[in-house]
């Protein structure tokens, strides 16, 4: 037997085109190479990119996912979700180091037994060009040269005056009593002095009591919508503090049906920006809105003026990534993942991640191994990121929480960036509007078909 | 030793008690002599590519030449049992836990309550009182289930039925009988009530869902039954069995180190965390 | 007391020494600005920092993350199983002493089973003590000291630039038996200086110790309000546990195929949602306030009830780490004196 390494794909087709096309090419008697293996799905729609990273946490070195073409598929659009989803990931699988020719995407009726044949010699070819996908495991451990992300450039302004703040500080509470007295709300949820010095967290106050303790700086970092769903299981109506950046996932909520927005008064908080260890962070540099657009009612600004903004610093930092060779950037983000220890605490902080039961805790089948190593990081990590493509809304609550320091927030950054050159498309603004990746349209580029 | 390498078992038989309810009777592969358990321990049961699940050895220790388990299938490793055939093998690790503390029943009259699946785990003890019969007193057997389907058990509690002394009742959730039922019918605590069997000293074995034990311990308590002489069996989720993964840790006590046996009083003194 | 002053370079030489016959070492290292305990090829890769703790405790090393319990290969019918592999010896330098204190709490639960027991006796601590504490710390509270030797083989202590070692145990003694004799020895008034050094940061810590009726009386708090309120903040991620020296929870999983697989156990926490859950559905803690009191309970009650110490070594990680700012010690501050 020869010891010469062939590629193995795994190939997820659609039943009612691709598959009954490849059993046609089998009953033609076509040759093609043996080294795929079929998996059979009712639509190509129902292809959840976490099939992809399962096929190749598990030893595939290449997928290929091919359903009916579009117009034809069995269940209207099926396909078309897949197109648009399938596109995404590929870019997502780029910007990791994943050799986008692992991934190829066909349309292939049931009467093309020869096209079928066709896609699997190219797409095996292409997957032996680009060599065996090997384990997937962080080799990175011995402090050895791994890629380091530019510096940061100069922050646009600096943290408020500590009279300012307190003038919110102050006006917050007094907002929150009025709230509260007038029974329009049963609790008021803001941010309260934690145990470890200059330390904001979160805090819900009920009563006099509670909302003395409700302050106001720029440490208040967490993203306080998270509590939405639980709060409003047991009050009636709440208020929420809110910067710009957390009022978003607000507009997400609601799309997506998770929020009876009647129910929560936004208080729009004028914020300069969020410091950590005396840094501005990375997702204020861009943002001119100082108070949330989307708040019922908000506390004055600072200044009526506009205020200085840079360039998201997140932005270089990608495209410094992306200027690597795909091997280095692979590594890079091994190295990352490496560390993670599936506590799930991005999870846990983010509003968006609302599912009953997570994809990461589904255990027929288990899409992701319970395991806290390699192929089981990668896969969470990439596919958390990928489910909240063109819904996340980069208050960077999950980067923030991981105690792995892992740079979850460049995975999502570089998706919404795609999503919004692709479909133009920003999570925040329009209830109404549909993500992209939960509609289509018929002239959605092909381009890996 | 590896505390978690489990013992290669065959399936010698497979019968299908309900739609979802299977039994196995297992044969250790190797010879490396019998299996010791007492009437009350569960075991560890591994199903190769799916994983360990915990049930309560079903079968007494009075017949120690196979291990008997019987189950419902509601996960994953439960499927995959279902799913295994004769012939094929399983791994077993125990036993572990408490037992029932069979010798202080000696003399006295018994009474088995089984809901559900619960049946299973009173199966070891009630089964070892049959067969050490003529230690015991007078044996009641109440065993109820959601619809008559449910039942398990059916053959083997005919010959129950036929032993001296022993009185076998089982009984449907309403609406749950079919034609031609000539059981009870009712709630298993509202069916004990209607037997009315004075406590005189009785030990009372029971068993089953959270919601029937709640109002069976309730019902004993108003029939005057010493918590002491009420005992069960507990469950929860388990992942290595001997006090190690947490899991099962309620208070001060883990159920599968100082349980899963416990009497009613126990229980009550236990934080409310079960 | 026996002990040595050693230089940074004579710290450094002996520390390179012990790369030599197969040993695995674990040491303080940088990954992408974070200094973490890591597995190191040389001594270069070292941080030795006389201050500040790794962001995560040395649990890993001697319970990992997910380890196989065995593996199994499937012939027919019939199955095969293998032991996991054999574990190498190892030595940890640079953890601190809540870390080791952390380890003697994992003893206290894990020793039962042999795939812990046996990394544990190939695994040499060698701690380095505290010159500073940070606002999180709280070692004092729970019976622990910045200069503690619990658990610990050796330890290192900085002191102005040196470090003042003594050995602790015969397996410490084994790691330093040939470059001890060459290193000066620790005089009079290193010691005083280390005594000095300890008392000082145990008063900048200002954490008064817990006392041990405290595991009593919270647990007789189970029924209280208090956790309603001490658990709504909770997300429920398993942070808080993933990093604690002496959590200890796993769960066992399969990981196979129609060929073969693996039988494993990870890290678990009792803050999940289905920790407790059962197959049928009931899930006896079903509220995220009842699940925060089993993490605090379990550590400050039920634990010290069984074992005689609270398993909380107050390395203070939790309280800096959670995201949403979970003080441990306020929760057993309100209850107890509730």
């Amino acid at each position: 037997m020869s010891n010469r390494w062939e590629p193995k794909l795994v190939a997820l087709v659609c039943n009612w085109c691709t598959y009954a096309g490849a059993d046609m090419a089998g009953t033609a008697r076509r040759t093609q190479v043996p080294n795929i293996r079929i998996v059979r799905l009712p639509c190509t729609g129902r292809i959840d990119p976490v099939f992809v990273l399962k096929a190749f946490g598990q030893g595939a070195d290449g997928v290929i996912v091919s359903g009916c073409h579009p117009g034809d598929c069995h269940y209207v659009q099926g396909n078309m979700l897949a197109r648009r989803r399938l596109s995404v990931f590929g870019e997502l699988m780029h910007f990791l180091g994943l050799d986008r020719r692992r991934l190829h995407f066909a349309w292939v009726s049931a009467s093309e037994g020869v096209k079928w044949s066709h896609v699997v010699d190219e797409a095996t070819a292409a997957v032996r060009e680009v060599g065996p996908l090997g384990r997937w495991s962080s080799s990175n451990r011995n402090g050895s040269t791994v890629f380091a992300l530019p510096e940061r450039g100069r922050e646009p302004r600096s943290a408020p005056a500590a009279d300012e703040v307190a003038r919110v500080a102050a006006a917050l509470r007094a907002q929150a009593t009025a709230l509260l007295a007038g029974g329009e709300v049963s609790v008021v949820a803001g941010y309260e002095r934690g145990s470890l010095p200059g330390q904001m967290v979160p805090g819900f106050a009920a009563d006099p009591v509670g909302v003395e303790a409700l302050d106001w700086n720029e440490r208040c970092a967490s993203n306080l919508t998270v509590y939405l769903p639980e709060l409003l299981k047991r009050e009636g109506k709440i208020g929420l503090v809110v910067k710009s950046c957390d009022a978003k996932a607000v507009v997400g909520l609601v799309r997506e049906n998770q929020l009876d927005r009647d129910r929560v008064i936004l208080i729009g908080v004028p914020c300069a920006g969020v410091w950590e260890d005396g840094h501005l962070a990375a997702k204020c540099y861009a943002c001119a809105e100082e108070v949330s657009p989307l708040a019922d009612v908000s506390l004055d600004p600072a200044s009526s003026g506009g205020r200085a903004v840079a360039d998201d610093p997140r932005d270089a930092e990608i495209a410094a990534l992306e200027a690597l060779p795909a091997t280095e950037r692979w590594e890079f983000w091994q190295r990352q993942f490496g560390r993670c220890i599936r506590c799930y605490a991005c999870r846990a902080v983010c509003p968006l991640c609302y599912c009953g039961t997570c994809v990461a805790d589904k255990t027929r089948p288990q899409w992701i191994p319970v395991s806290i190593e390699g192929a089981a990081n990668t896969t969470w990590n990439v596919i958390r990121a990928m489910h909240l493509a063109g819904r996340c809304v980069g208050c960077d609550a999950c980067q923030r929480a991981c105690p792995a320091d892992i740079r979850l927030d460049l995975l999502s950054r570089r998706l919404a960036n795609e999503i919004e050159i692709r479909f133009g498309y920003r999570p925040e603004q329009d209830p109404t509007a549909a993500p992209p990746l939960t509609t289509f349209l018929s002239s959605d580029q092909d381009e890996f078909v | 030793m590896n505390a978690f390498w489990p013992r290669l078992m065959r399936i010698a038989e497979a019968r299908e008690e309900t739609a979802d309810v299977r039994t196995l009777r297992l044969e250790p592969l190797d010879r490396d002599g019998g299996l010791e358990w007492r009437a009350g321990q569960f075991a560890f049961f591994t199903v190769f590519g799916a994983g360990e699940t915990v049930f309560t050895i079903a079968n007494p220790p009075t017949r120690a030449d196979h291990i008997e388990c019987t189950f419902k299938k509601l996960g994953k490793v439960t499927a995959g049992l279902h799913r295994l055939s004769v012939g094929q093998v399983v791994g077993f690790r125990g036993p572990y836990g408490n037992s029932f503390p069979v010798e202080e029943w000696r003399g006295r009259d018994l009474v088995f309550v089984g809901g559900g699946i619960g049946m299973a785990a009173v199966a070891s003890p009630l089964r070892l009182a049959l067969d050490r019969r003529e230690e015991f007193g007078e044996v009641l057997v109440l065993n109820g289930a959601r619809t008559v389907a449910d039942l398990v058990y059916k053959e083997e509690m005919k010959q129950w039925a036929r032993v001296g002394g022993v009185r076998v009742v089982r009984a449907v959730d309403p609406g749950g009988e079919s034609p031609g039922w000539d059981g009870e019918v009712g709630l298993i605590p509202d069916v004990f009530e209607g037997l009315g069997v004075a406590p005189a000293g009785r030990v009372v074995i029971v068993c089953g869902p959270p919601v029937m034990f709640h109002f069976m311990l309730l019902a004993l308590d108003r029939l005057g039954y010493p918590p002491e002489n009420v005992v069960t069996t507990l469950e929860n989720r388990m992942k290595c069995g001997f006090g190690e993964c947490g899991h099962c840790n309620v208070g001060p006590f883990f159920v599968c180190r100082d349980g899963p046996v416990i009497t009613a009083d126990e229980f009550r003194r236990l934080p409310a965390d079960l | 007391m026996d002990g040595w002053r050693l230089s940074d370079e004579q710290l450094r030489a002996w520390l390179a020494s012990l790369f030599a016959g197969g040993r695995r070492v674990v040491a303080p290292a940088e990954e992408d600005g974070l200094v973490l305990l890591r597995e190191v090829a040389s001594a270069a890769e070292i941080r030795l920092d006389p201050r500040g703790r790794t962001r995560w405790s040395a649990k890993e090393f001697l319970f990992p993350a997910t380890e196989t319990l065995f593996s199994y290969t499937f012939d027919g019918d019939d199955v095969a199983l293998e032991r996991p592999p054999e574990v190498p010896e190892q030595v940890i330098f640079g953890l601190r002493p809540c870390d080791a204190a952390g380890a003697a709490r994992l003893d206290d639960v894990l020793l039962v089973d042999e795939l812990y027991a046996r990394r544990r006796e190939r695994t040499t601590l060698v701690s380095i003590a505290c010159a500073d504490a940070d606002p999180a710390c709280f070692c004092t509270a729970v019976g622990g000291s910045p200069a503690g030797t619990e658990a610990s083989d050796l330890q290192f202590v900085p002191l102005d630039g040196a470090w003042v070692g003594c050995c602790l145990t015969e397996r410490g003694a084994a790691l330093v038996e040939g470059a001890a004799p060459l290193w000066p020895a620790a005089g009079e008034e290193d010691w005083a200086a280390v005594e000095e050094q300890r008392r000082a940061v145990e008063e900048s810590i200002g954490a008064e110790r817990l006392p041990a009726e405290w595991a009593g009386v919270l647990a007789e708090h189970f029924d209280g309000e208090l956790w309603t309120v001490l658990g709504e903040r909770c997300l429920r991620c398993g942070l808080c546990a993933y990093v604690c020296p002496s959590c200890s929870c796993f769960d066992v999983n399969d990981a196979g195929n129609a060929l073969c697989g693996t039988l494993c156990r990870s890290w678990d926490s009792c803050g999940f949602a289905q920790f407790t859950k059962q197959a049928a559905g009931h899930n006896p803690r079903p509220t995220q306030p009842a699940r925060y009191r089993q993490r605090v309970l379990h550590k400050f009650a039920w634990f010290p009830l069984e074992h005689g110490r609270f398993m909380c070594v107050g390395c203070g990680r939790c309280v800096e780490l959670c995201p949403v700012g979970l003080d441990i010690r306020q929760a057993v501050n309100k209850v107890a004196t509730a």
